[in-house]
């Protein structure tokens, strides 16, 4: 591990300020920042405490939720608002990590975890242009069960771990950056990128730039929502496909949807062809399975991650069934 | 910002510690370097094994991910802070003394975790659901138990624990004794092999081969080691004084300690650096240059023609063959009414025990000690002192507690390259191993690829067996020999086959070397044994458990060994289960009775298991002593790995001696001072070291009866320095009064016992075990057939024991086995360089183990201590099988490879045509 020194900032801007200099990062609750540095993957010379960041859950004027960064996936996962009105979101990080990693993790540290990528969480003795740029993929032809088939590229195809995010993206959630030039919001939808020939740059935040907070937007069809997620063991094992879907259904027919899958893409994956394709049609098996083939088209499986197509499709008409009462 | 010397104060344990150094330092390496306090763990440092779980402002952490600066003003509880007065004796909290009493922890490496993560839901939810119990404990992993206990102990902790009552002497076997080694275990005083060193201990790290195959050599070592001061020494093999080749069956021998030139095996180590405390080297840039050279990862690639040997003078890469023939398999088969044939093919699985290798080492004036986790101290003095050129007198072995072995801690790992250290620098050692390190370099489960064929008449009677395993037995030698002479024996199941042709191959891949692991090869072949059985039963058109009685063993049956059988319980086993069965056929039919994707299936599969070594000797020796001031002292030699052993001999003896459990001091097995009771494996220590020390507890008897001019029915009271006998008349032996010998003792007793075997011959027959245990599991489950995942409802498990000794522990055995196999069933695959650490390599969590009812069978052996048999490895065997077998119930999909992860499940029902 580097040798690293600790700082403290005093204040939201004093964070974004220190982010900004050489070598330093945020230390969220470390869950995997900390394990990164023990690989040698990653080489942070300081580590920023964001004890100053904002660990508040207010309401916002508009009725939605403002989430602040350093809010530990427990408290938001157990904050009454978000049960009752956002129960995709509970359900998402309860079914991710452990109660002691959820104890510790943050919001923000959350979003930008990295990627779990056998040969990216291996600098001894793999390739991998996620880590080091151009030095080539070895998932590609290597064990590959874990990656993405839609929204890679032939410089990666490794898959977003989270599963908070998927709820979070289905929510619209908007990320609040704070840097030296000021404060912006994001679309979470937006703020991530698809790795394309530069798999190192994973998000939309500029250097220096701080999350200081989550906003969800007002969402009255959220309060029927669930999450699913498909995975190897009971606890703690990251996704093989995993669904976020909040849905409204009149006289038979979706009125309202939002769909997104994590496991499958480099980034939570929000389906907005498929859900374009089920609103205003009833919620049956092959309704889903033909908004399902519009939206991964573009997919390019390979060899041992295929099954994620037919899985991905499935998990959706599961998810959708219980959540409308349809049978699908 | 950072600030020089102490820069944090917080609490541990209501105690407050000033934190100086290194504030980006781990909680847990903080806690356990600097606070002394080790009762927390470090299983992976990645958050993945919940061993160092510490309770930190009221929540559960991971410490290995908790840099400790960040934590100034925080109250830190650990383990050793959770008992009511901490560090009183009778004083631990409702919750620890729950683990006792439910018998929730084993080898107790995972305890300090799982008491934490539960204290910390008690504290907020005092009598919890299981449901919420289940999330609390989620992230601890526990690789021993199953789980099931810790669930009932947490749920129970709210009711004040009754202690336990006396029991009367000779009550002692068959009682729900609590473990004798249990308090330390639940405080956090226990010490595993990381836990102790001596003062100014050089700290070890090996540098490893990052390559399946490769030659080697060194740069400047000297040069690299003079700019890094704090390197006190670096050694390689030419380094070693003795014999550089190890390997636990000393005709095969193969593994050298550091390699020489070429490394076979991905994790080799080829050098070993010293250092000083606070100046680990950075290894990355170790003068070393690597010449990758071609592999071989596929047995069947390894045995073809013309392929590379690992091995020079082990052609075609054959390590060994085993076979048992009897009768005309191929005649038989061809006469059958019916004939079923099928393949399996099994992954490398890892033994995942939460203590990484560990130890510490030093001399003794002229005698080198070794104090580290292991199965076998007496093994790893001899090879140790072969390494090191030394006598094994100059060795001294003293275990440590074990936190799990399963198997790959039979084999030396850190104790040469411990011994080498101090031998040359003539300083105290310590090294532990990192998880990778541990994963990579040790041993594993044989991946192996099994056809068979079984054949049945029209009545439902097997007529005969052919089956043909190979197993990849990796780069080294290790076990492979052994499994390949169990496999054969066992090939047959627990059933009457009049006609059999087994064999079983171990073939070198530079693969991870195939070693023990619970069961030696048997697990693998039931799983194609018993899944062909209920194929036959189906064309035979006979219910399957019906089947399985029809030919299951009775008393007076003849093995395909030709060994007559005595005390053979299997029968009894299946028709235990028979109601359950009778109940879960029913229950699976009607919740299957309205179409849908989840589909209800119930499976059975049974085992039988012979105790002991494969027609080797295998002899076990207690001592028991009483001093002259009346302690009574038991050398108990046989390795408690979590199993009980401690206990359970304790309980054997106490009751042939006739004084009660209390009355016992136990002396470890550290091999100056305890006689040799062979190593923990093969299910062994039961019986084979408990008819040890029933012989001790009966001839320490005999002579006290003797001094008191008596016989027969008397009892026996412990005085100071006296034993007081009552019987027709009362007498008082003098202790104090008796010249002590050289062992310190007024009156001592040593027995041995060696299982009665004979060998096997060319067609394997003969005599390979005294004793077998016998068991039968019932598996129902849930398949979602849309998704290809898997949900257990319920294990009901019926295991002969002989005699229960204690069934607290046979349940925790039990269910511990069950535990891992599920794991081979369902999740664990080993894939050598991709899942080397614990959230690649996925084992059972808490929510993976369904409830499981025990059924404890008793058929005395007549060999066995009051009856009893082993059962250590006997629960795993029919795990995965039954669960194979009740997803071919649920979905009609005949299954052959493991583990059944959910894209395979999907791809077979896909297959099959569903939908
Ligand atoms: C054993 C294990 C199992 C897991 N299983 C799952 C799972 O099943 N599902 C799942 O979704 N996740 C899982 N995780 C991942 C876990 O959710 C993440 O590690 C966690 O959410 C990261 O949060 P953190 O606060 O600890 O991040 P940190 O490790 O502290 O930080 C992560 C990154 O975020 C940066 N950062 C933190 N805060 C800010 C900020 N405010 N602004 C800018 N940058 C910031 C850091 O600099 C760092 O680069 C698992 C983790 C472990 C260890
Ligand atoms: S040591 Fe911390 S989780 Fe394993
Ligand atoms: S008792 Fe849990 S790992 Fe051994």
């Amino acid at each position: 591990m580097t040798p690293f020194t600790f700082a403290r900032a005093t204040s939201p801007e004093d964070a974004a300020r220190l982010a900004a200099l050489e070598g330093h990062r945020l230390l969220g609750g470390g869950t995997n920042l900390v394990d990164l540095m023990r690989k040698g993957v990653e080489h942070p010379t300081t580590l920023v405490d964001v004890t100053a960041l904002s660990t508040e859950i207010i309401e916002t004027a508009r009725g939605g939720l403002l989430i602040g960064a350093a809010t530990r996936n427990t408290a938001l996962a157990a904050h009454p608002l978000v049960r009752t009105r956002y129960p995709v979101l509970s359900r998402a990080i309860l079914a991710g990590a452990s109660a002691q990693i959820r104890n510790m993790a943050t919001v923000a540290g959350n979003i930008l975890q990295r990627s779990r990528c056998a040969y990216f969480n291996d600098p001894a003795a793999s390739r991998c242009n996620k880590r080091a740029p151009g030095s080539g993929c070895d998932a590609r032809e290597g064990f590959n069960r874990y990656h993405a088939i839609i929204g890679g590229s032939p410089a990666c195809i490794s898959a977003h771990p989270s599963d908070m995010c998927v709820a979070l993206v289905a929510l619209d959630a908007q990320v609040h950056l704070l840097g030296m030039t000021g404060a912006r919001t994001v679309p979470l939808a937006e703020f991530y990128r698809l790795p394309g020939d530069t798999p190192q740059i994973e998000t939309v935040m500029a250097p220096g730039e701080i999350i200081t907070a989550i906003e969800l937007p007002p969402l009255p069809v959220a309060a029927r929502s669930d999450y699913r997620k498909v995975r190897d063991r009971a606890s703690y094992a990251f996704a093989l496909v995993s669904v976020a879907a909040c849905a409204s259904v009149q006289d038979g027919v979706l009125t309202e949807l939002r769909l997104a899958f994590g496991g499958i893409a480099p980034k939570p994956w929000r389906a907005l062809h498929a859900e374009q394709a089920l609103l205003g049609g009833p919620v049956t098996r092959e309704a889903v399975f033909a908004a399902m083939d519009l939206e991964l088209a573009e997919a390019a499986p390979l060899a041992g991650n295929a099954f994620k197509l037919e899985l991905a499709r499935r998990t959706a008409v599961a998810v959708l069934a219980d959540l409308t009462g349809v049978t699908a | 910002m950072n600030q020089p010397g102490r820069f944090a104060t917080l609490t541990v344990n209501g105690r407050a510690i000033a934190a100086t150094g290194d504030p980006a330092r781990r909680l847990s390496d903080f806690l356990r370097e600097e606070a002394g306090l080790r009762g927390t763990k470090s299983g992976c440092d990645a958050g993945d094994c919940g061993a160092c779980t510490v309770i930190a402002d009221g929540a559960a952490v991971c410490a290995c991910l908790m840099p400790v600066g960040r934590l100034a003003g925080a109250r830190v509880t650990t383990v050793e802070g959770l008992a009511d007065a901490p560090g009183e004796a009778g004083t631990l909290s409702r919750l620890q003394s729950a683990f006792l009493r439910h018998g929730a922890a084993q080898c107790g490496i995972c305890t300090p975790g799982m008491l934490t993560a539960a204290a910390a839901l008690l504290a907020k939810k005092p009598r919890p659901t299981e449901a919420e119990a289940e999330v609390a404990l989620g992230g601890v992993l526990c690789r021993c138990t199953g789980y099931r206990k810790i669930l009932a102990a947490v749920c129970d902790a709210w009711r004040e624990d009754v202690p336990e009552a006396p029991l009367a002497p000779g009550a002692a076997v068959g009682a729900r004794v609590r473990r004798l080694d249990g308090v330390p275990k639940v405080t956090g005083a226990d010490r595993f092999g990381a836990d102790e060193w001596p003062e100014g201990a050089l700290l070890l790290k090996a540098v490893r081969s990052p390559h399946f195959h490769a030659g080697f050599h060194f740069g400047d070592i000297s040069a690299w080691k003079a700019a890094r001061p704090g390197v006190a020494a670096i050694f390689t093999a030419a380094d070693i004084p003795g014999r550089n080749r190890f390997g636990v069956i000393p005709a095969f021998a193969d593994q050298p300690a550091l390699a020489e030139g070429t490394a076979r095996l991905r994790g080799e180590a080829v050098a070993l650096v010293a250092f000083e405390p606070g100046a680990e080297p950075d290894l990355t840039d170790f003068p070393v240059t690597w010449q990758p050279l071609p592999y071989l990862l596929d047995p069947a690639e390894a045995e073809a023609e013309g392929a590379q040997l690992v091995h020079q003078g082990r052609p075609g890469n054959h390590l060994i063959t085993g076979r048992v023939r009897r009768g005309d398999a191929a005649a038989a088969l061809a006469a059958s009414t019916h004939v079923v044939q099928g393949s399996m093919e099994t992954a490398f699985v890892e033994h995942a025990y939460i203590e990484p290798e560990a130890g510490s080492a030093w001399m003794e004036g002229e005698v080198l000690c070794i104090r580290a986790c292991t199965q076998a101290p007496v093994m790893d003095r001899d090879e140790t002192a072969a390494i090191l050129g030394l006598p094994p007198e100059r060795v001294r072995v003293l275990p440590t507690a074990v936190g799990g072995g399963f198997g790959s801690k039979l084999d030396v790992s850190l104790q040469p390259l411990l011994g080498l250290a101090v031998l040359k620098t003539g300083r105290p050692a310590r090294m532990v191993y990192t998880r990778a390190e541990s994963m990579t370099s040790t041993t594993k489960r044989h991946p192996a690829r099994i056809t068979a064929q079984i054949g049945c008449d029209a009545d439902g009677h097997v007529t005969a067996l052919s089956f043909d395993g190979l197993f990849d037995t990796g780069a080294y030698a290790s076990w492979g020999p052994t499994v390949a002479n169990r496999v054969p024996v066992h090939a047959t199941g627990p059933y009457r086959t009049p006609a059999v042709l087994a064999r079983a191959r171990a073939i070198h891949t530079h693969g991870p070397s195939g070693g023990a692991f619970r069961g030696f090869g048997v697990p693998q072949a039931a799983l194609a044994q018993e899944t062909l059985y209920d194929q036959l039963a189906d064309l035979a058109g006979i219910d399957r458990l019906e089947f399985r009685l029809r030919n299951a063993f009775v008393e007076g049956d003849a093995t395909a060994t030709g060994q007559v059988l005595h005390g053979t319980g299997i029968h009894d086993c299946l028709t235990a289960l028979a109601p359950h069965w009778t109940r879960a056929l029913a229950e699976a039919a009607a919740a299957n009775a309205a179409p849908g994707h989840l589909r209800r299936g119930v499976g059975v599969a049974s085992c039988w298991y012979g105790c002991g070594n494969t027609s080797l000797p295998n002899p076990s020796t207690i001592r028991l002593g009483l001093t002259p001031e009346g302690t009574l002292v038991l050398h108990q030699g046989a390795m408690d790995i979590g199993q009980g052993a401690n206990t359970v001999i304790t309980q054997i003896c106490a009751d042939a001696l006739g004084l009660p459990v209390e009355a016992f001091t136990l002396v470890g097995p550290d091999t100056f001072l305890t006689p040799d009771a062979g190593k923990t494996s093969a299910s062994r220590q039961t019986y084979v070291s408990g008819r040890a020390a029933q012989a001790a507890g009966a001839a320490l008897r005999a002579q006290i009866l003797r001094l008191a001019g008596l016989n027969g029915a008397a009892s026996l009271r412990l005085e100071a320095a006296a034993v007081v006998v009552e019987g027709e008349t009362s007498h008082r032996v003098d202790l104090a009064a008796l010249p002590p010998n050289p062992h310190g003792y007024a009156l001592m007793a040593e027995e041995t016992y060696d299982p009665p075997t004979a060998p096997l011959d060319a067609d394997g027959q003969g005599t390979p075990y005294a004793v077998y245990g016998y068991g039968a599991q019932m598996v129902e489950l849930e398949v979602d057939t849309e998704l290809g995942t898997v949900r257990l409802l319920k294990i009901t498990a019926a295991h002969d024991l002989g005699r229960v000794i204690n069934p607290t522990l046979a349940e925790g055995q039990t269910e511990g086995g069950i535990a891992q196999g599920i794991g081979l069933a369902l999740m664990e695959e080993y894939i050598p360089g991709r899942t080397e650490n614990l959230h690649d390599y996925l084992i059972p969590t808490i929510g993976d183990v369904p409830p499981i009812e025990s059924l404890l069978i008793e058929r005395a052996d007549p060999e066995g201590p009051f009856g009893a048999k082993g059962l250590g490895e006997h629960v795993l065997i029919p795990t995965a099988p039954a669960i194979l077998n009740a997803v071919r119930h649920a979905t009609g999909v005949t299954i052959t490879r493991v583990p059944l992860l959910p894209h395979r499940l999907r791809a077979a029902i896909l297959a099959k045509g569903a939908p």
